[in-house]
């Protein structure tokens, strides 16, 4: 009973954050520098997620995964910082990238808290969630608000990389049903 | 018309269907962009050579589906990796396990 709470609760984060961002989508008044950091800091939490799973996790699925993440946000995010740095342009704080943050604070807390399969199980639902909610602000959010060309163009390449990894998520998700 | 000069006719002719038989090998491309094989179905003669190129800024890979016979291992952003087909395969990237493409044999 506890365990189902426990995950849950994972999920219930997760879907927060799914329905923070779509009401965020609804009301878009972020700038380019925003949506820079918006775009940096969703990359980063999933980096942030995938070092807990190289820690906690001893399933081969799951590490597979997590590598994967880890590696494909980094190189977003050396896309995105090379753009920025010819652009002349520096990523400035918001609400949406510090509630982004914030709730991923909570979730990581929670998925620190679990261990073996529950936690495997935790990670990866976590990521079939975080991956749609973030696909939902990159094209109802972050690509509408963006002004800069360039910047919208590397948004709108990011999103099928998104997609694969949603598809790639819940095929890992299908061994823990 | 001389023994010879059939013989010789004959000799041209045959190194002539020689040559029509025996095509040079052709180069095919396959671009790994939005992650994606394009075209992710191709169609080559054995002997000829695929041209795996990445245009993603994500690493990739080229790896025999079926009983992992064959890997590029990993194409960087921005690489490419080539091979002589000697054989129909289903592949994939082994990184991003949903991405996937076939090579037929004509």
């Amino acid at each position: 009973m506890i365990k189902t709470l426990a995950s849950s609760g994972i999920i219930t984060l997760a879907l927060s954050v799914v329905f923070t961002t779509a009401s965020l989508a609804q009301n878009p008044k972020l700038n380019d520098a925003e949506v820079a950091s918006v775009a940096v800091t969703a990359n980063q939490i999933d980096i942030n997620y995938a070092a807990v799973a190289k820690a906690k996790s001893k399933n081969a699925d799951i590490l597979k995964f997590a590598a994967t993440m880890s590696n494909d946000h980094k190189a977003v995010i050396a896309q995105a910082v090379a753009l920025v740095t010819k652009l002349k342009v520096t990523p400035k704080d918001n609400a949406v990238s510090k509630k982004l943050m914030a709730d991923a604070e909570v979730t990581k807390k929670a998925l620190l808290s679990k261990s073996g399969k529950a936690f495997d199980k935790a990670y990866i639902d976590n990521e079939v969630a975080y991956h749609k909610a973030v696909i939902g602000a990159v094209e109802g959010l972050l690509i509408p608000s963006s002004k800069n060309a360039e910047l919208k163009a590397l948004l709108e390449k990011v999103v099928p990389a998104l997609k694969v990894h949603l598809s790639h998520a819940e095929m890992v998700q299908m061994n823990f049903k | 018309m001389s023994k010879y000069c059939i013989c010789f006719i004959l000799t041209v002719l045959l190194f002539a269907g020689c040559s029509s038989s025996q095509e040079k090998p052709k180069a095919y491309t396959v671009e790994i962009k939005d992650m994606k094989f394009i075209p992710d179905d191709i169609t080559v003669k054995q002997g000829d050579t695929i041209i795996w190129v990445n245009h993603d800024m994500m690493a990739h890979d080229v790896t025999e589906e079926g009983s992992k016979l064959w890997t590029s291992s990993i194409i960087p952003s921005g690489a490419s990796w080539k091979m002589e087909v000697t054989a129909a395969a289903n592949y994939y990237c082994s990184i991003h396990v949903v991405m996937k493409g076939r090579i037929r044999m004509q």
